[in-house]
């Protein structure tokens, strides 16, 4: 099997992962709910994801990360905390529905700053164009459909140059680019610990530049005779028993992380886009979307194939990739492949370059 | 002499505990007593020497803390001013 689904979950971890979820599952119980062993051996480990994810993404206080069950969670999480009917939020032409349909349910006034497909440019002057006069800007790092960079940090200065919060998208690039909370400014700032952070499903992160407002109301092993939820990070966001296991997990995901360097991932990964791009260029009836700002994802079209159709052709031979909208009809919207959909091809540090191989081969003989 | 440092959260106090280790003060992370915790459950750091120390330090390194106490003979608990 070649598995190049890395943009929604990544699948191969580093074994570290495995061990850690498995040690977490028969030696921990919950945080914050005892004193006894079990339970501060379980505290331990969720302190020290805090201080990892610290470290990763230049946090100075562990207590504002925020554990969730995912991207969509501290999403939600962070849109509620600035967010009310009639709000007037400028979001990218890139986001994911993960901020698109919150704004939406809450009846925000959005304007989109819409902008070609891998132009900086454009996107940093559409966005200086709608800012001013807004109250809330949401926006994605990366583009999970076609790996485009947006250029977040000039964005975040010109948020802070305008007064107004900000709210990162880093699901496409947390463990993949410098992600650097103290640079940005942001408010919040939202990611999963299954993608590129090589966390256990279920796992998510929030960093929190303010305390925000609890999704969820419930058990927080603190302040229990209150009705309320704390008034502090983390306990006021993190109602209910932990995933402990998959705290733990995403605590050796980000470890790998770290003893890498996003540089040297974001290099390899690189690496593997040229070669597939390069592995592709002359077949003409594939239409390939690239450009100079771009992740390991890569979008992809074909005249001789609707996109489900090949995405089932590839599947059938062992290449599992991603077909249709992958949730960001926004982003189909700004390329122009709304209509027909793309298949998405996205690698990670644990794709061989063989796999890259393998896969153009088969794109050349499905298309001649 | 066993003293307890309140902790606004557990987190607070595990980072609490680590920075006092450092510093080379045994500490310990326990539950509060009831009796201590007017919201209800919470956590606290146990400390058998140098309380006042342990206290400053965790202040300076913006650890919320919330009372000093020491335990008495009689098992009950007196704040310490420090």
């Amino acid at each position: 099997m070649i598995y190049l689904d890395n943009a929604a979950t990544t699948l191969i971890k580093p074994r570290s992962v495995y061990c850690a979820v498995n040690n977490a599952m028969m030696t921990m119980a919950s945080p914050g709910r005892g004193a006894h062993r079990p339970a501060m051996r379980a505290a331990d480990t969720v302190l020290r994801c805090r201080e990892t994810a610290s470290e990763l993404f230049n946090v100075p206080e562990p207590e504002r990360v925020v554990f969730t069950m995912n991207a969509t969670h501290s999403l939600n999480i962070a849109i509620r905390s600035l967010c009310q009917q009639g709000t007037r939020v400028v979001i990218s032409g890139y986001e994911h529905n993960s901020v698109l349909r919150p704004l939406v349910d809450i009846g925000a006034d959005i304007t989109v700053a819409r902008s070609e497909l891998f132009d900086m440019e454009g996107t940093l002057e559409a966005f200086s164009r709608a800012i001013p006069g807004s109250e809330l800007v949401v926006c994605t790092h990366v583009s999970n459909v076609f790996g485009f960079i947006l250029p977040i940090y000039e964005i975040a200065r010109l948020c802070i140059e305008n007064g107004v919060p900000l709210i990162v998208d880093a699901s496409q690039s947390a463990g993949v680019l410098d992600v650097d909370y103290m640079r940005l400014g942001a408010a919040f700032i939202a990611m999963p610990g299954h993608k590129s952070l090589f966390g256990p499903q279920g796992t998510g992160v929030l960093i929190c530049g303010q305390e925000g407002t609890p999704l969820l109301c419930g058990g927080s092993g603190s302040d229990s005779i209150s009705r309320h939820m704390p008034d502090y990070l983390p306990d006021r966001l993190e109602a209910g028993t932990h995933n402990v296991c998959g705290i733990a997990g995403l605590m050796a995901g980000m470890e790998y992380v770290l003893r890498t360097g996003t540089g040297e991932i974001r290099r390899y990964e690189g690496r593997l886009r040229d070669r597939f791009l390069a592995g592709i260029w002359d077949i003409g009836e594939i239409e390939s979307f690239s450009g100079r700002d771009q992740t390991g994802v890569v979008s992809l079209r074909s005249r001789k194939y609707d996109c489900e159709e090949l995405a089932g052709l590839l599947g059938d031979r062992g290449v599992c990739v991603r077909s249709g909208l992958h949730c960001a009809p926004l982003a189909h919207e700004s390329a122009g492949t709304v209509d027909t959909g793309t298949v998405r091809f996205s690698f990670s540090p644990f794709t061989k370059i063989s796999d890259v191989d393998q896969t153009c081969r088969l794109l050349r003989e499905l298309h001649s | 002499m066993n003293y307890l440092i309140m902790c606004r959260s557990l987190t607070n106090a595990q980072r609490g505990a680590r920075i006092l280790e450092r510093k080379g003060i045994n500490t310990r992370v326990v539950k509060s007593p009831r009796e201590l915790t007017g919201g209800g459950c919470g956590y606290a750091l146990s400390i058998y020497r140098s309380p006042i120390d342990a206290y400053s330090i965790l202040r300076e390194n913006n650890i919320r803390t919330g009372k000093l106490y020491e335990k008495t003979e009689d098992g009950s608990y007196r704040e310490v001013i420090a």
